[in-house]
């Protein structure tokens, strides 16, 4: 190979196997292994280095988080304002402080007794359960906070939608544990705590959109994505102005670094 | 002499001569002429320390140290920070990337002999550097309290129970309690704000003790006189930064668009001391460590070999015997060099596997191999090695290759001069 | 020749404008301007959060349960903040020009409050007053000395008394002459949601101001 591109070559071989590498083989993340099946392929609005997340479905996302798996699931990290604005689901601040003023959160009164009153919208999402422990003991295992759910499973976006999408009738043959469960395909083990919280027609869309359990999934899930990477939108934006400018940079740099080498013989 | 007309930087140079140093350094220090890309790497490793220190810093205005609450101060940062984001992406994957280039830079050294006299205690200086970002590494991975951060400083502390005697006591005074714990994390902290100034000292060292020969070379040979050389600025600052910005685009690429590709999504989760990961693996870049730690079936020898491969390191200057530096003329350590490259590759796959089936052998021959390399191979290979006949000098040797290229430099040359 | 090749590169340095082309004045700039775009995310990050900036927004202060002559303490921005409920006596005395003549700035003419409290109760309704209580000398919280006379002497006709070097207010914040503290308190933005209820931290609705203006918190 030619020298010259041999450092290059090299380079770019390190960063591929360094990414090929650095997936961890967990059982989650086997694309194809017998016991669980390739995860679904989704095609997203935020995929890729311009993608961006389609407002309609966070909105539609957001409904089936409040109406469904709110009751059972926090969101601890985010607040009722992060939902307003263009970076956020695109509601208005009076829209939000609409949403924050349904739900009611706790707090002590002026006398110091602990009371319940509305949210506000600087206030996180109100929870279901005041802790782990409580939410434990009323279901049997706490359900995690949804919150950063997306980036804390191996497979992100497509596993989420898998597992809602993914309960069946367990296979001829295939003991259940004693415990109970439900059976689900993408789950490892295949036996989840949750039992199915999505069907067709789970909630009825403010916009209209026909509620499939995969047009619920995929709304939900693109929600949660949301949650999980507020700033994915600026990230990708700022990344195109710093890649191109870097990009003229170098070429500018490598056009300097010639001309000063070129008194010396090397 | 003088460097400058300037009252303010004569008066300033005459007490504290800093002016005179930088104008040496830049202008006056001879550096080889015929350096390639791979030297590129030492100054990338120095930008990666600056860019480490800088983001580390103002990450720590806003990071809370205690187990309650520093999962939660590291989600505020990326979710409430002005740029929290971004300066939390760029430390995170920064030690990624500073890992690599100095990975590169060492393998760098090995392949081009730049370990060999007069640059032993240079080597050494980056072999401490290394341990010191390891250790600086595997604290600041405890910080955010993950579930991966709280397992594996479990596991890793829990390494120095193998001591014999003493080794419990060391880990009950390491985690300053019965587990890791509020403590643990706090002392973390202090020491992870610290080392990094530590490592800048041992790097300044480190230059320094380049400074006192020069750069070695590709081919291997000293310089011999200013033919061979020229000032490091312009030539050496422009072609580092030409370097920085290339290396800086696959850095903004990961950092911009795969932020979370070379981590891992258990540290997503608080950390739970009920709960232990399904798998609990470091960063990729103590992966190969831990294969061959855990390769030994032997608890206390497992840790020996995982320190073993690291402290190897220093005496690799004493362990090669060959006369001489550089890979390009040694046909056979040429070789040899780059199944060590492999072998790396493969502990670091067998590293991010469950210990199972396969994987145990695999680990075993590599981590076998490791050794082998360093033990027996170098020295023997320096002694029965015929090296090719060495350019008389690089002036010369630059001449010949842009005349009849680089296949020319292997021929053997009209005996001329000493190698 | 080895002196050619050192002294070549001497004379490009030397000869200054013939070498130093285009590429490489082009190549610093670029840097020069990379590096203020990286260090400016820096800088900017410790500015006040989103979280924190939240923390600010206004908070409303029930009104109901106090009673005339007594003061209440909320905090905003993490400033203490005066809710005094002025008695009609208190407020009569505020315009007496034998105690008005003492004091620095009567009419309120430093910038240390909003337009609609540029009056003699520096306020919107005369009976409530909203202060932020940090002394403009130092920034201690005065201590509420309604009562006239006592301690301080006969000619003390009520008002704010601070500890720390003595500097006295009247019953409007007002800065008595002769004390180390230089201005009047400051008036933040409220506006009254009812009777009995006041909004502190926003303007009424037909006026802007930007609290930030004033002269000394």
């Amino acid at each position: 190979m030619k020298p010259r591109l041999v450092i290059p070559a090299l380079l770019a071989g390190a960063v591929v196997a360094a990414a090929v590498l650095a997936q961890p083989a967990q059982p989650a993340r086997a694309q194809a292994d017998e016991a669980t099946p390739a995860l679904p392929n989704v095609s997203w609005s935020f995929e890729g280095p311009f993608g961006t997340f389609d407002r309609a479905a966070l909105q539609r996302g957001f409904q089936i988080y409040s109406q469904v798996c709110s009751t059972c699931h926090s969101m601890n990290l985010l607040t009722y304002d992060d939902l307003a604005g263009p970076e956020g689901l695109g509601y208005t601040e009076e829209q939000v402080k609409a949403i924050a003023a349904q739900k009611q959160v706790a707090d002590i009164d002026k006398s110091g007794k602990p009371i319940q009153r509305p949210a506000r919208a600087s206030d996180h999402f109100a929870a279901p359960f005041p802790n782990e422990a409580a939410a434990a003991a009323s279901l049997g295992k706490a359900p995690p906070d949804l919150s950063d759910i997306i980036k804390a499973r191996a497979g992100g976006p497509r596993y989420v939608y898998g597992i809602l999408t993914g309960f069946r009738e367990a296979p001829k043959g295939f003991a259940m544990p004693p415990t109970g469960g439900n059976y689900n395909l993408y789950f490892p083990g295949h036996v989840i705590a949750m039992p199915q919280p999505l069907q067709d027609n789970s909630v009825q869309y403010a916009d209209g959109t026909k509620a499939t359990l995969q047009q619920e999934a995929q709304d939900v899930v693109t929600f949660l994505t949301w949650a999980s990477d507020p700033t994915m939108e600026q990230r990708k934006r700022t990344g195109a102005k710093v890649v191109l400018f870097l990009l003229a940079m170098t070429g500018v740099l490598y056009g300097a670094k010639r001309r000063v080498w070129s008194d010396v013989e090397h | 002499m003088a460097v400058s007309q300037n009252k303010l930087v004569q008066w300033i140079d005459h007490r504290l001569p800093v002016f005179t140093y930088l104008d040496h350094e830049l202008h006056e220090y001879p550096t080889p002429k015929n350096l390639n890309y791979w030297w590129n790497f030492g100054s990338l490793a120095g930008a990666m320390l600056m860019i480490m220190i800088a983001t580390g810093i103002f990450l720590a205005m806003q990071y809370d140290p205690n187990v309650g609450d520093a999962f939660q101060s590291v989600e505020r940062i990326m979710r409430e920070v002005n740029y929290g984001w971004l300066i939390r992406y760029i430390h995170m994957n920064g030690a990624s990337f500073f890992f690599i280039v100095v990975y590169i830079h060492l393998f760098r050294g090995l392949y081009y002999g730049s370990y060999k006299t007069p640059r032993e205690l240079l080597w050494m200086l980056g072999v401490v550097i290394i341990l010191l970002m390891m250790a600086t590494a595997f604290m600041g991975y405890v910080l955010p309290w993950g579930q991966m951060s709280f397992w594996g400083a479990t596991v890793i502390t829990n390494l120095f129970s193998a001591i014999p005697g003493v080794g419990k006591d060391i880990v009950t005074w390491l985690w300053g309690g019965f587990a890791v714990g509020n403590p643990t994390l706090n002392r973390f902290f202090a020491l992870h704000y610290l080392l990094p100034f530590v490592i800048l000292g041992v790097v300044i060292l480190h230059i320094l003790a380049l400074h006192q020969h020069g750069s070695n070379n590709p081919l291997g040979i000293d310089r011999k006189g200013p033919q061979d050389s020229v000032p490091f600025h312009p030539y050496y600052t422009y072609k580092d930064m030409f370097g920085l910005s290339v290396f800086l685009i696959i850095f903004a690429i990961f950092v911009f668009y795969f932020p979370n590709l070379l981590g891992d999504p258990q540290n997503s989760i608080p950390a739970n001391p009920m709960q232990t990961p399904p798998e609990i693996v470091p960063e990729w870049y103590l992966l190969p460590f831990y294969a061959i730690l855990r390769s030994i079936p032997s608890k206390l020898l497992g840790v020996c070999a995982l320190f073993g491969a690291i402290f190897i390191l220093f005496v690799v200057p004493w362990l090669d015997t060959s006369r001489v530096r550089s890979a390009y003329f040694r046909p056979v350590y040429k070789w040899v060099f780059w199944l060590l490259v492999i072998d790396a590759f493969v502990l670091g796959a067998v590293g991010a596997h469950r210990p199972e089936g396969w994987w145990i052998v695999i680990g075993r021959i590599g981590t076998f191999y490791y050794f082998f390399h360093f033990i027996v191979l170098m020295p023997l290979i320096g002694w029965f090695e015929r090296p090719l006949p060495l350019p008389p000098s690089i002036a010369e040797a630059v001449l010949k290759k842009k005349r009849h290229g680089a296949d020319a430099l292997l021929s053997p040359l009209a005996p001329r001069g000493e190698p | 020749m080895a002196d050619s090749a050192h002294s070549h590169t001497a004379d490009a340095h030397a000869s200054g404008g013939t070498r130093r082309d285009f590429l490489v004045i082009a190549g610093n700039a670029l840097l020069g301007v990379g590096a203020a775009c990286t260090v400016w995310p820096l800088i900017t990050s410790m500015n006040p959060a989103r979280d924190v900036l939240a923390a600010g927004a206004p908070i409303d202060v029930d009104l109901s349960s106090l009673q005339p002559g007594q003061q209440v303490l909320v905090l905003w921005r993490s400033r203490p903040i005066f809710i005094v409920h002025r008695t009609p006596a208190e407020l009569t005395k505020l315009q007496a020009s034998a105690d008005t003549s003492l004091l620095r700035d009567p009419n309120s003419a430093v910038l240390q409050q909003p337009p609609y409290a540029t009056n003699w109760h520096r306020s919107i309704k005369p009976e409530y007053l909203v202060l932020v209580g940090i002394c403009t000398h130092l920034g201690c919280i005065p201590e509420f000395t309604p009562q006239p006379g006592g301690s301080l002497g006969p000619a003390w006709p009520g008002g704010y008394f601070c500890p720390c070097h003595g500097s006295r207010y009247d019953l409007s914040g007002r800065v008595f002459s002769g004390v180390p503290a230089p201005y009047n308190l400051p008036v933040p933005p409220h506006h009254f949601l009812n009777d009995t209820t006041v909004r502190i931290g926003e303007d009424p609705p037909n006026s802007t101001f930007d609290f930030d203006s004033i002269e000394q918190i």
